[in-house]
């Protein structure tokens, strides 16, 4: 009996933690690929995620969208918003002259974080702050090895997977996308071989709002969202990214894994009261002991 | 040239606070009451541009300093009673200690890990508060039995000239040779070693200072207002706010802070009739300013070139 | 020489600031009763507040108002948090000069509010703030907080009510046995699990566990495994802040066990939206529904609301429409909106309102300013969602529908 429910509980938390931790990756990847490409850190990441859920969802409602139309428009919002965060806010910022070089990190964290509290209070005052969820395309529920899931959670983990890996593709088996990856490693060296290189972060937004308006949809539709989640959303991509090493993409990956499967241990095993505390004691035990974390550049 | 200068505004700041003294005779019992929050809020601003003008360290957490004043003042004087003052001296000394506890990632990791570190602070408060609710109230707030007076009048002017002390010293450290020091090893502190300067010594001081007055105007806040909550002294949306009326106020001018504070808080109040909105439009304008005029009101008052 | 400069600008901009706020000049006017109501305007359950009772306020004048006077109310938003509630407090009475305040629907607010209310000596009442430390506080300090009135439920009159309801429902009809109880961890649920613990018992549900998790918790897929391996009949609930979540993703994952307690979102007639519809079958305590005539007067209510704003009022929109209407009932009696004789006048109310019955329990109660709750007074309800709709299934009297379950939902056939 005692062994019976100990293997059931093992394999709950396996399945679940992956649908969880994909999700976690395929949110925290664009927030990487940003930050190593243009060292931008965009604190209005969650705010962007939640306009694809808020879209999605008010397209099912108000406009009684089929869930696929409603996913298009989610994905849309998201890609529209994050586009106007590069053109008005971030593009703006890096070209300015007023500011000193320096200083514009600064400036850039402070406008974005401004955005997004800006988008929060918009969608609080069109939609309320009550949570939100989207219609999932797929319904119903199946086993896997012996544990009932949604077939939505496997559709989560599978879509996530197929966007990563039509990520990674793109940045190693295309020309544009080798030219991103020099971008990111040598922006002066990518300009000197006659690639502009604000065409390139033009690019990379458009990949990083796609990337947002998917992994947004993902989120309504499995777990949904409020206004409250910008700021929630924003510092779990950050810490994830933080402890995978800022700028390296699969160190973001690792480190989504690592924090899902460790708030889903804590949530099974301990208590769901305390869900995130483990993630944050690990992400300050990493600080101080290794910094750059699992697999940053030095 | 740069002393004089120094005494001058400092000067100009005594008659502007001296004027202010004199609102209670003015203005309602209400503009008193959000001038009081606005010269808390100034104070926040002000010891956060310390850090960040100064010692150029990305706080995104000025509210684990605040909060562990505020809520350590409320807790002891919720608990045994014991005269307000003493509550206000725990406070600010538990900041302190939370300041150094801020400061020992600080002189190891620089810019957005910092920031981070700072960050996870916050919410590790916040999660200690929530869960040990039995101590500190949890999400519902902790009410304290004292408040230092309910007179409108009173607490206008303590905060007042609370403010002003706190503006006179902070500006002051920033124009010494101490502030020089900061701002040079912010922007540079391999160089500023290089020239012989102890750079951990300054920074972990400017944290101090930071977090003294920090833990100082949240304890007295929490006596003007009379509870503790999450939402008023820990959650990141205030944080932010902090941040935006240093940044508006002018970054690296201290006395910005002030500025930016009543600023925001004016604005919100005179924008009320639009009812929700009204927030949304505030943050609109603060963006506004970081994008067009990146050195903030006291930059575009004092129309003097930024880094010149 | 950029000192000469700074002067006059730096000095301009103070004063104009303060200039700025002191513009908004005192409105007094001596003809009308004000109540002012600082309310959360943003969320669903809050925007009902001020609607009701200016709803409430309308009809009062149109029929020619209290003792020749017009009731005004004054609405403040107070984005959820309990500093701006302090400040609209404040400036409520120091400068709208009102005569009592109707106030929130979270707990947190209410207690800042309450030692000012105090302090500031003006009666206030919130509509849906659920925490027993509100009167619990008055009980202490009567005669400093006497001007505090709770006009909703508390939390263990609200665990009271689920399991009264649980006992003829799940009980009596469905032969139950066995319940887990799961709760948001929150101040308000404190006193409302230490009531379910003792209640549940009673009506005859053996608990199985006890589970409290934390307001921000996003994948409830743990909880609801867990409370599937202990095999439970039922799923009593005790959530406010979340309610959406758990409810989709009880339905994506066909957890087999009902769910039945307080669920405050679910109370909105947006909640089916708001879900997609996966909120069918939850069960759920409230002091009102849009189609359950309490009282001879709730459904006009319910009528009008939905006819001047377009959508059902939340819970808070019930308590909020009677408050305006006892504090009038007050003002009358008082004769004056002096203070002091407001609290005598409410502590004598007896007004039948669109919740019930609504009498306050005395100083001397261990809860004194709370809402009487019973047979005579206030029963409270337990709804269900039904194909879109919120059914009233208990008490017997009022119910227009009886129990179904969506098909994923395993009910008898464990006995």
């Amino acid at each position: 009996m005692g062994t019976c429910r100990v293997s059931v509980v093992f394999w709950q938390i396996l399945v679940d933690g992956f649908a969880v931790s994909s999700l976690y990756a395929l949110g925290a990847m664009g927030f990487a690929l940003i930050f190593g490409v243009s060292g931008v850190l965009n604190l209005s990441h969650g705010a962007l995620m939640v306009v694809a859920v808020v879209a999605a969802w008010a397209a099912g409602n108000d406009l009684h969208d089929d869930p696929y139309t409603g996913a298009l428009i989610g994905i849309g919002a998201g890609f529209v918003a994050t586009m106007i965060t590069y053109f008005v806010i971030v593009g703006p910022l890096q070209r300015t002259q007023k500011i000193r070089e320096e200083e514009k990190e600064i400036f850039i964290l402070t406008g974005t974080l401004l955005w997004g509290i800006m988008i929060q209070e918009f969608i609080a005052y069109l939609y309320t702050n009550n949570a939100k969820t989207v219609a999932p395309i797929v319904n119903g529920v199946m086993s896997i090895v012996g544990v009932r899931t949604p077939k939505n959670e496997l559709f989560t983990a599978i879509v996530c997977w197929l966007v990563i890996g039509g990520l990674w593709l793109l940045v190693n088996r295309t020309r544009a996308g080798k030219a991103v990856l020099a971008a990111s490693m040598n922006p002066r060296g990518v300009t000197l071989l006659g690639i502009e290189l604000s065409r390139i972060y033009i690019a990379i937004w458009a990949i990083y709002g796609l990337l947002v308006g998917v992994a947004g949809v993902l989120l309504g539709m499995f777990l949904g969202v409020s206004s409250y989640s910008v700021g929630p959303l924003t510092a779990s991509a950050f810490s994830i990214v933080v402890l995978g090493g800022l700028g390296s993409v699969s160190g973001a990956l690792i480190a989504a894994y690592v924090v899902g499967y460790l708030e889903t241990i804590t949530a099974y095993l301990i208590s769901p009261a305390y869900r995130t505390i483990p993630a944050l004691l690990l992400l300050i035990v990493v600080m101080y002991l290794r910094p750059r974390g699992f697999l940053g550049r030095r | 040239m740069r002393l004089s200068s120094t005494i001058r505004i400092l000067l100009v700041g005594l008659v502007v606070v001296a004027l202010a003294s004199f609102l209670p005779f003015a203005v309602s019992g209400y503009v008193l009451g959000l001038l009081t929050i606005a010269y808390y809020f100034g104070v926040f601003a002000m010891a956060w541009d310390l850090l960040f003008g100064f010692a150029g360290e990305v706080n995104f957490g000025p509210t684990f300093l605040i909060g562990t004043g505020a809520y350590t003042a409320g807790i002891l004087d919720n608990l045994y009673q014991p005269p307000i003052w003493l509550c206000v001296v725990a406070g600010t000394l538990a900041a302190v200690a939370g300041g150094v506890i801020l400061a020992l990632p600080a002189l190891r990791v620089r810019g957005p890990y910092f920031g981070l570190t700072t960050l996870v602070a916050v919410l590790m408060l916040q999660n200690y508060v929530v869960v040990d609710a039995s101590l500190t109230g949890g999400e519902i707030g902790l009410t304290v039995p004292d408040v230092i007076t309910i007179s409108d009048a009173k607490n206008y002017e303590l905060a007042l000239w609370f403010m002003a002390f706190s503006a006179a010293i902070l500006f002051s450290l920033s124009r010494s040779p101490v502030g020089l020091i900061l701002q040079a090893s912010g922007q540079d502190a391999v160089q500023a070693g290089a020239l012989g300067f102890n750079v951990t010594k300054h920074k972990l001081f400017a944290f101090i200072v930071s977090a003294l007055f920090s833990g100082l105007a949240g304890a007295l806040m929490v006596f003007y207002l009379g509870s503790a909550s999450v939402g008023t002294f820990i959650d990141i949306t205030v944080g932010v706010q902090i941040i935006i009326a240093a940044v508006l106020g002018g970054r690296r001018t201290i006395l910005g802070g002030v500025l930016g504070a009543v600023f925001i808080i004016a604005m919100a109040e005179a924008l009320r009739p639009i009812g929700d909105l009204a927030n949304f439009v505030v943050f609109t304008m603060a963006l506004v300013v970081v994008l067009l005029f990146p050195s903030g009101f006291f930059g575009l008052l004092t129309r003097t070139k930024e880094g010149g | 020489m950029r000192e000469s400069k700074t002067r006059a600008p730096i000095f301009a901009g103070l004063l104009a600031s303060a200039a700025f706020i002191a513009l908004s000049a005192p409105g007094y006017a001596e003809d009308t009763f004000k109540i002012g109501v600082i309310a959360e305007v943003q969320a669903v359950a809050g925007s009902s507040i001020p609607q009701a009772a200016q709803l409430a306020a309308d009809e009062i004048n149109a029929a020619g108002g209290v003792n020749g006077k017009k009731i005004e109310i004054v609405t403040y938003d107070n984005h959820s948090s309990a500093a701006e509630s302090v400040r609209a407090f404040q400036r409520a009475v120091n400068e709208d000069h009102v005569n009592a305040v109707i106030a929130s629907y979270i707990s947190e607010v209410v207690l800042a509010l309450e030692p000012w209310a105090g302090r500031l000596k003006t009666v206030m009442i919130t509509p849906g703030a659920a925490s027993d430390v509100i009167t619990q506080n008055i009980a202490k300090d009567y005669d400093n907080l006497k001007y505090t009135f709770h006009g909703y439920l508390t939390s263990t009159s609200l665990a009271d009510s689920t399991c009264a309801a649980a006992k003829d429902l799940l009980v009596g009809q469905l032969h139950m046995k066995s319940a887990v109880v799961m709760s948001e961890d929150a101040a308000w649920t404190t006193p409302l699990d230490t009531e379910y613990l003792k209640c549940l018992p009673n009506a005859g549900l053996n608990i199985l566990d006890h589970i409290r998790f934390s307001p921000d918790t996003t994948d409830f897929t743990p909880i609801f495994n867990k409370i599937e391996g202990e095999k439970p009949d039922v799923m009593i609930t005790g959530i406010s802040h979340v309610g959406v979540q758990p409810t989709v993703q009880w339905k994506q994952q066909e957890v087999p066990i009902p769910m039945l307690g307080i669920s405050s979102q679910a109370t909105n007639s947006s909640f089916w939206n708001d879900t997609n519809g996966a909120t069918e079958g939850v069960l759920y305590q409230a002091v009102s529904g849009p189609d359950v005539a309490v009282t001879p007067k709730t459904l006009p209510f319910v009528k009008a609301f939905k006819a001047k704003f377009g959508n059902f009022p939340s819970y808070c929109g019930y308590t909020s429409y009677d408050e305006v209407y006892y504090l009038a009932d007050a003002f009358k009696r008082a004769g004056s909106g002096d203070s002091d004789k407001l609290v005598t006048a409410l502590e004598a109310t007896d007004y039948v309102g669109t919740i019930g019955r609504i009498q306050f329990k005395a100083k001397g109660d261990p809860n004194p300013h709370a809402l009487k709750v019973g047979p005579d007074t206030i029963t409270g309800l337990m709804l269900q969602w039904q194909d879109g709709k919120q059914t009233n299934l208990w008490p017997a009297k009022v119910a227009n529908g009886k129990l179904k379950f969506p098909k994923f939902i395993k009910v008898g056939a464990a006995n």
